[in-house]
């Protein structure tokens, strides 16, 4: 059970002072022109790079590294050229978390996170024969004899039961992806920037019914870093300051594998657990989040999260969608670089830069007015996960 | 003419006696002997109560559909699309997640009743093996 006291003693310390990413928009552009720029590791040494210059700092300042996606630590620091005091890996939010946790703890003062992944260029399978990922996550690759893998009809088959249970509409769900696209269409990084509208949205094709091709995101290659420090550092640095306010935690791997968390109770379990923790640590409520983030390999992770997060009543969510909105100019601004449906499949890790800019009001035409919270949620195969980033310029 | 082609399911210590009983067309899940829970996919302990001993018992092969997806994009040549996946809590407790045998019926809906069936299939390798798979079944 997560002791809130211990856990608050971590929040508020640590601030995020450099935040990089690839080019999104041109880098799709070319990997679908045949060219391939980088790999997953070039991708993350150019993230770096940029996440170091946004900082005003060099990589002799890092004494800390975490990495995601198909990198290892080791490898990282040999390229990068870095000795750190503490390394790891981890999904975004966790690297965030254990950036966190390192430096609070006295191993590092100045740790880098990293990621970077070449899966379009590199044929990444994320279904069917050559499935990624089952050693961790049975569930990709079990059901191979009966033609069911894909983590898009995981999904979907907890779209379907979502529905049955609580009567979530096409029309209602289609608002995540049009939303999104609205968002995308104001940031020039983004990979999809045509604009789409809910006709566009159901006359498209299913993929695996009930979930349609706007409600699966991207595939596409780039990287991201962030540098994070300590709170007295960060006041000496170029950025206004955004410190990590809020985290929170619980997985649910029981009955994993048939899907059970996911058909049974949407991860709201977990969600509840996390709710307790990230909202007790950063000493605020859902009412008091400015920008939300959410890991959207599937557009139906929103109304999971904003009902897990209690933005709206459990089962409420598709008319929340309709009625209050997270588009721009709505109840709560979500994914607001266009999130992984438009902007780019960073695997959680592009939403975290997106929220620190929303924070620090740097977020051009799309920044949502007067933030002081941003909030990121995953609930990724099993691990809900948040984090509350604030404002305190 | 030989069975229709299935991808070959995932083999290990606890997966092979579970095939062997699917090819005798007697589905049997692994039950705890310490709590009596059954547990699937199988594995080495009861995750109620961590005990490792336990037994192959038969299940009823009755249960009713928690959700179901049609897939419309095909990800195996083995299953043109639409090609229907069925997750069906079986009445003993454990989630089976098969294709459905069978056209999806319109009133398809959650608690339709299922039961299981055998048929047969041939792996990538040729061997002939029995699959089971979920049909529409009487209440």
């Amino acid at each position: 059970m997560a002791d809130l006291r211990r856990l608050s003693a971590l929040c508020g310390e640590v601030a995020v002072v450099g935040v990089g990413e690839t080019d999104y928009g041109t880098d799709y552009v070319r990997t679908r022109r045949g060219e391939k720029p980088y790999d997953s590791y070039g991708y993350a040494a150019l993230a770096l790079n940029r996440a170091l210059a946004d900082a005003g700092l060099t990589k002799d300042d890092l004494d800390g590294l975490i990495v995601g996606g198909p990198i290892a630590y080791e490898r990282m620091a040999e390229i990068a050229g870095i000795e750190p005091g503490w390394s790891g890996s981890g999904d975004a939010p966790t690297s965030v978390t254990q950036a966190v946790m390192a430096i609070t703890a006295g191993f590092a003062e100045t740790v880098a996170i990293v990621y970077g992944n070449d899966q379009r260029t590199a044929g990444t399978a994320y279904g069917g024969p050559q499935a990624m990922g089952g050693e961790a996550i049975l569930s990709y690759v079990y059901f191979a004899p009966w033609g069911m893998t894909s983590q898009g009809a995981l999904y979907a088959m907890m779209t379907r039961r979502y529905m049955e249970v609580h009567g979530l509409e096409p029309h209602e769900l289609g608002q995540v992806a049009v939303a999104q696209r609205a968002f995308a269409a104001l940031n020039p990084n983004a990979v999809m920037r045509s604009p789409i509208d809910i006709d566009d949205y159901l006359g498209a094709r299913y993929i695996a019914e009930p979930l349609r091709l706007y409600d699966y995101c991207l595939i596409n290659d780039g990287g991201v870093a962030m540098i994070l420090t300590t709170r007295d550092r960060a006041r000496r640095g170029p950025n206004p300051l955004v410190t990590v306010a809020g985290l929170g935690r619980a997985d649910e791997n029981i009955g994993a594998t048939t899907l059970r968390p996911r058909l049974v109770t949407f991860y709201h379990e977990g969600h509840a657990k996390v709710r307790e923790q990230v909202y007790g640590t950063a000493g605020i409520g859902p009412g008091e989040v400015d920008v939300l983030g959410v890991y959207d390999s599937f557009s139906c992770h929103v109304p999971y999260a904003l009902e897990g997060m209690g933005f709206c009543e459990i089962g409420d969510a598709g008319k929340f969608l309709v009625e209050k909105g997270v588009g721009p100019g709505g109840a709560i601004p979500t994914n607001t670089s266009g999130g992984h449906l438009s902007e780019s499949y960073m695997q959680g890790w592009n939403h975290q830069p997106e929220l620190v800019r929303q924070a620090r009001g740097t977020a051009g035409e799309r920044q949502v007015p007067d933030v002081r919270h941003t909030q990121f949620v995953s609930d990724v195969a099993g691990n809900v996960i948040s984090v509350v980033y604030r404002s305190e310029r | 003419m030989s069975a229709p082609a299935r991808p070959a399911p995932r083999r290990g210590l606890y997966d092979d006696p579970f095939w062997d009983h699917v090819d005798r067309r007697d589905l049997r899940l692994q039950k705890c002997t310490d709590d009596g829970t059954f547990r699937y996919p199988p594995g080495p302990a009861c995750p109620t109560c961590l005990s490792l001993d336990w037994s192959w018992e038969p299940v009823s092969g009755h249960g009713s559909v928690l959700s179901w997806v049609v897939f419309h994009r095909q990800y195996f040549p083995e299953f043109p699309p639409p090609h229907v996946v069925v997750a069906g809590e079986l009445a003993e407790g454990p989630i089976l997640i098969a294709d459905l045998a069978g056209e999806l019926p319109p009133e398809m809906s959650a608690g339709t009743p299922l039961r299981i069936r055998y048929d047969a299939a041939t792996d990538p390798d040729g061997r002939e093996r029995t699959i089971f798979r979920w049909e529409i079944g009487p209440a």
